[in-house]
């Protein structure tokens, strides 16, 4: 996997990023502050924190939805301003467009991007069968299971080719077999095409199985409190009675249950 | 609109639609002895078959299709105006806030109340032909339009709009190829509301109004105490009503095949 | 205070719209009485007992029957959802006369029950009893299964579950249905002032109309159009009182 020191070509850079979340009635909460972080070319960073540590937050900056109102991040080298194709976003609730079939929310992007009627088809085709759905491509998402539609989340996602595939708790809704096997379908899909990963969860295990790099938020308002290597472990199912797996899991566990106690007390206060 | 059933065998669904088909025939069986044994006056309640004898007649000379098809046309254009309107007015308040600040108090009274009491200042403005009918009809009708629009429009969810966005869709792409087909359940729940709304307030029209048409037939079938005519008439309207009805049903149900009929506009 | 002055300024402007437009010359006064006179008309209305006596016989017929619509309609649509004969045969024949404009039934009421409060309060009755019944037996068909299961594990009669777990378990939706009725209530009021009625403020707004006093007649139009509002806003703030329990 890439160097995780340095942000190269296709990297995110963060710098000095803050976001104040200003509820329509009611004081204004500082969501995240100071955040630096410089994520490499085809490395997968898993951002872990308690709820509502900013962590969706710095996803949906990256992703462009939300405005930058302190410091700056930047893909490939280029500012974010907006959304674009280049990041792809896998959202928790896949937020599949419930009244297109399967095949049509996988062509959608497509169809945004001008690409020629054939070469659309026959993408869309290529990622419906990458996450095993077909069969599946008149359905309507309301006709699917939960692990379904969020395969076709990715593959709508991943049909549009992105360099950067931003994931907020993809798998959060899913039971735990169904979550088991889409972690080694997107372990697969990655080793096919490399991609910058940026994988937002609260699930230490998941985190460490996953990704190269494990950042922890801490507690709002959210900073980066530590980032563990974890590339040598994981990447496979059976990595999790690996020793040293556990050991990573353990004491990222400790990290974000101080984090969470942290939060506990804040919101009691 | 529709109810559920419990969804069991076949047997049960083949009785229950004998039994749903015997008791409309009961009742309607039930009207012709009443109405034979003379329990009530020919003229309160007339014999059901000398209704249909006297509906018969009416299609035979041509009278019949001339006065459903001028109800049912004033009707159903007020009712497709008041859609159009409404759902226009619907999509511009939830969208725009100067619009929403304008159209807020407006729609918020005239929602609940009985637009009906504007029909004099309706007939004091267009007469009484065609026009103040149909006009009445939109006024009446519009409004359930407008305020299920603007809830299903405000209500889209907010991570489907990104997905479009993050695909390079523009502000005009979102508009018409996401935020107005996640909001057409609501919308097509203002328009099942403001359909029988709109047959409801056309025939108080043509009553009052009087001329052709449903309406005006029956009250002065009424005024001449031609009891065979009201009964006809009320009959004809059911007819009507529930055919235009169980068409707008049929239409949801195609242009939903998509959604799980699970969400219901909650007035609350 | 000055955030409802805020929302309602829109209001304002019209008046001031319409008030200006004919002082103007925009638009003619034998169609639309300026807001100003309309405003002094509803002044003189409100002191006038006339007013009162209309009021009274409308505010008698709608109470009548929507509210035993109401009882009736309530009633009978959870007896419908409960017991299983009773739907099979009922439920056809509310579904086949249930879409029926029910404004069609004006003249029948004429017919059976004369020019006085009765056949309004028929009208009233029959034209909101159907779509009441419809809101209970869907609400109280609605009801979790479970709810009923831990009624029953509880030990709970049907007749406890009827009255204990039903009821309040479908009264949001059933509550929401009243609403839609009420306003249909209004409607048909109205409706059948207009063309059958001595009194009631129907029979007032188109009598003033037909009497070409166009200033009082606005301004009952307006009077009724608030009367409505402000049933419904009484019934919103009732539906919230009987539903705190789902905050």
């Amino acid at each position: 996997m890439a160097d995780a020191s340095a942000a190269g070509a296709g990297g995110i850079r963060i710098a000095n990023v803050g976001h104040t979340y200003r509820p329509p009635r009611g004081r204004p909460v500082t969501a995240l502050e100071e955040v630096s972080l410089e994520v490499a070319e085809n490395e997968f960073l898993a951002l872990l924190g308690p709820s509502g540590c900013g962590k969706s937050t710095l996803l949906y900056l990256i992703g462009g939805f939300l405005p930058i109102e302190s410091g700056g991040i930047s893909v490939g080298g280029t500012p974010v301003a907006a959304p674009g194709p280049d990041r792809g976003v896998v959202f928790q609730h896949f937020a599949l467009f419930p009244w297109k079939t399967v095949r049509e929310n996988v062509l959608y992007g497509l169809e945004k991007q001008r690409l020629p009627k054939a070469e659309r088809e026959a993408r869309a085709a290529a990622f419906i069968e990458m996450v095993h759905l077909d069969g599946f491509e008149d359905s309507y998402p309301s006709q699917l299971s939960g692990g379904m539609k969020q395969r076709v989340a990715i593959a709508r996602t991943l049909a549009m080719d992105p360099g950067t595939l931003l994931m907020d708790e993809p798998f959060g809704a899913l039971d735990a077999q169904t979550r088991s096997l889409m972690h080694e379908e997107l372990l697969a899909i990655l080793k096919r095409t490399a991609k910058t990963v940026v994988f937002v969860t609260h699930d230490v295990q998941e985190a460490v199985l996953l990704a190269d790099r494990v950042a922890v938020m801490t507690a709002r308002p959210g900073r980066i409190k530590t980032v563990v290597d974890v590339a040598d472990v994981g990447g496979a199912a059976d990595a999790i009675r690996d020793p040293r797996f556990v050991e990573k899991v353990d004491f990222l566990w400790g990290q974000v249950r101080d984090e969470a106690l942290a939060a506990q007390k804040g919101g009691a206060g | 609109m529709g109810m559920r059933f419990e969804q069991d065998g076949i047997g049960a669904a083949a009785l229950r639609l004998l039994a749903g088909t015997g008791s409309v025939i009961a009742l309607l069986a039930a009207w012709e002895v009443l109405a034979r044994a003379g329990v009530v006056s020919e003229f309160l309640l007339p014999r059901f078959s000398d209704v249909v004898g006297r509906i018969w007649e009416d299609a035979l000379g041509g009278v019949l299709f001339v006065q459903i098809g001028l109800t049912v046309w004033r009707a159903v254009l007020g009712f497709a105006l008041a859609g159009l309107v409404g759902i226009v007015v619907g999509v511009v308040m939830a969208r725009n806030r100067g619009a929403n600040w304008f159209f807020d108090p407006i729609v918020s009274i005239g929602f609940p109340s009985p637009k009906i009491a504007f029909l004099p200042v309706f007939i004091l403005w267009f007469g009484l032909d065609d026009s103040s009918k149909v006009l009445m009809t939109v006024f009446a009708a519009v409004f359930p339009v407008i305020v299920a629009t603007a809830a299903g429009t405000e209500g889209v969810d907010k991570y489907l709009i990104w997905s479009a966005r993050n695909a390079g869709a523009s502000e005009r792409d979102i508009l018409h190829e996401i935020v107005l087909p996640a909001a057409l359940p609501q919308i097509m729940t203002g328009l099942q509301v403001a359909l029988p709304i709109s047959l409801i307030i056309t025939i108080v029209s043509e009553m009052v109004m009087g001329g052709e048409g449903l309406g005006g037939n029956m009250i002065q079938a009424g005024r001449f105490a031609d009891s065979l005519g009201v009964f006809a008439g009320i009959v004809q309207i059911a007819i009507a009503g529930y055919v235009l009805i169980k068409g707008m049903e049929i239409l949801r149900r195609r242009l939903l095949a998509w959604h799980q009929e699970t969400q219901q506009i909650s007035t609350f | 205070m000055t955030a409802a002055l805020w929302r309602y300024t829109p209001l304002f402007l019209i008046a001031a719209a319409w008030e200006g437009a004919i002082r103007a010359g925009l638009m003619d006064s034998s169609l639309l009485p300026p807001f100003s006179e309309v405003m002094a008309a509803l002044g003189r209305l409100v002191v006038d007992p006339e007013l009162y006596r209309h009021a009274a016989a409308s505010l008698m017929r709608e109470v009548a029957g929507f509210g035993l619509a109401v009882i009736v309609g309530i009633a009978l649509g959870i007896v419908m959802a409960w017991y299983v004969p009773v739907r099979i045969l009922v439920n056809p024949l509310v579904r086949c006369i249930y879409p029926m404009p029910k404004s069609a039934l004006i003249p029948v009421m004429i017919m059976w029950l004369g020019l006085g409060h009765l056949a309004k309060i028929g009208l009233i009755f029959l034209g909101c009893l159907l779509p009441v019944i419809v809101s209970a037996f869907n609400a109280a068909r609605g009801v979790d299964t479970v709810l009923i299961w831990s009624a029953q594990a509880a030990g709970a009669t049907r007749r406890q579950i009827l009255t204990e777990i039903v009821l309040p378990a479908s009264l949001p939706e059933i509550l929401a249905g009243v609403r839609t009725s009420l306003a249909l209530s209004f409607v048909l009021l109205v409706s059948s002032e207009f063309l059958m009625a001595r009194e009631g403020l129907g029979y007032m707004i188109a009598f003033l109309g037909e009497g070409g006093v166009y200033d009082a007649m606005f301004a009952a139009v307006l009077l009724v159009t608030g009367i409505g509002f402000a049933a419904d806003r009484a019934y919103l703030a009732v539906a919230r009182r009987l539903l705190v329990w789902r905050e």
